[in-house]
């Protein structure tokens, strides 16, 4: 993958425009596939995007018992293909973070591809595209190791037991909030 | 607060075989329905290739492109062989048992004598005037060489014979047209 999907999770502020972007674009019938949860609700307003993580060996694709959801080169995991799926949801089970959803009227599954129809051609996805804070960030291989040198990336873990979490390589990168590096951001 | 390199679970833990998990993008004309097709026209058509030399070889063999060239070797003296009489000599290789007999006056016949059924050596019968097969009773006519009885089908292969200065010689080997 030349280009990673980078989470700057400090920065978001809740405002949802990365699920209107996904919501509007065509095709996705008004359903958007990425999701913002409250990280610590009733305690403070921080705000997470989850959106597919885009797993080098992600569950849902290895569980699929029609191969409908293809892995790119580019390493983008893709939606479920028409033509294959049989709308076992199979992968909505398999997936520890919850990202494929199930069409009733259509009997497929849907999920993020990360716009590979743009994001092939260095065209960042349309959540990062619209993001006012910098919270999604479209990085090449050289931004994104010089965000490695500034501060820790963190890691996706999937809840099992807490001290021996589910733990995948992923294409979707992520920072390690402030609060566990001992910095606060001033922006 | 150090990260490690490797992620300790969820790695993808073998090289997979992919008929079972095609998931690849690129892979998936590879292994599908179009793909196995593919292959099996391919390969019927890369065997159907292969034998054309085959063919080449048969077609020289039968269209007599390549002639045969047989040495030619000294049997036996006339005076050697009375007329009934048989002889052994080996034509055209010196394993290629053969069998020559003096019919008339001025009448030979030569075969190749492994029997055309299972390559038992034949024998010149003089009493009953037949080429006889021992192993399972195979007989065949002396005059033709092709088969009358027992379970040989094909004629024995006939030797080509000339006769200069009171000598028998054996100039080549008939080609099977059965």
């Amino acid at each position: 993958m030349k280009q990673h999907l980078y989470i700057e999770i400090d920065n978001c502020i809740g405002c949802r425009s990365c699920l209107a972007a996904c919501t509007q674009c065509g095709g996705h019938d008004q359903r958007n596939r990425n999701y913002v949860y409250d990280v610590n609700p009733f305690v403070n307003r921080q705000t997470i995007p989850l959106m597919c993580l885009h797993c080098v060996n992600p569950a849902c694709a290895r569980s699929c018992p029609a191969q409908a959801i293809q892995i790119t080169e580019e390493g983008a995991v893709l939606s479920a293909l028409v033509e294959k799926c049989i709308g076992c949801q199979n992968c909505t089970i398999a997936c520890p973070y919850g990202i494929p959803k199930f069409d009733e009227a259509q009997n497929l599954m849907y999920k993020c591809d990360l716009c590979y129809d743009r994001t092939k051609e260095g065209i960042p996805p349309m959540c990062a595209s619209v993001c006012p804070t910098n919270t999604l960030q479209w990085l090449t291989e050289e931004e994104l190791a010089a965000k490695k040198s500034r501060q820790q990336l963190g890691r996706w873990t999937a809840s099992r037991d807490p001290y021996d979490a589910l733990e995948g390589e992923t294409n979707v990168k992520i920072s390690l909030p402030g609060i566990l590096q001992g910095t606060v951001k001033l922006f | 607060m150090d990260q490690p390199k490797e992620p300790r679970n969820g790695k993808v833990p073998f090289e997979e075989d992919n008929y079972t998990h095609n998931i690849r993008k690129n892979n998936e004309r590879l292994l599908d329905r179009r793909g196995f097709m593919k292959t099996m026209v391919g390969a019927a058509g890369l065997f159907a290739v292969s034998t054309l030399p085959w063919g080449a070889i048969a077609a020289q063999e039968l269209n007599g492109l390549k002639q045969k060239a047989y040495s030619k070797l000294k049997i036996a003296d006339i005076s050697a062989l009375q007329v009934g009489d048989a002889v052994e000599f080996a034509y055209p290789g010196e394993h290629d048992s053969a069998l020559l007999v003096r019919l008339g006056e001025n009448s030979y016949v030569a075969y190749q004598n492994a029997c055309t059924h299972l390559k038992c050596p034949v024998f010149w019968s003089k009493e009953k005037a037949e080429l006889v097969c021992p192993c399972h009773h195979g007989l065949f006519d002396v005059k033709t060489g092709a088969p009358v009885a027992g379970p040989p089908r094909r004629p024995l292969p006939e030797i080509l014979l000339s006769v200069e200065k009171g000598s028998i010689y054996a100039t080549g080997v008939k080609r099977y047209e059965a």
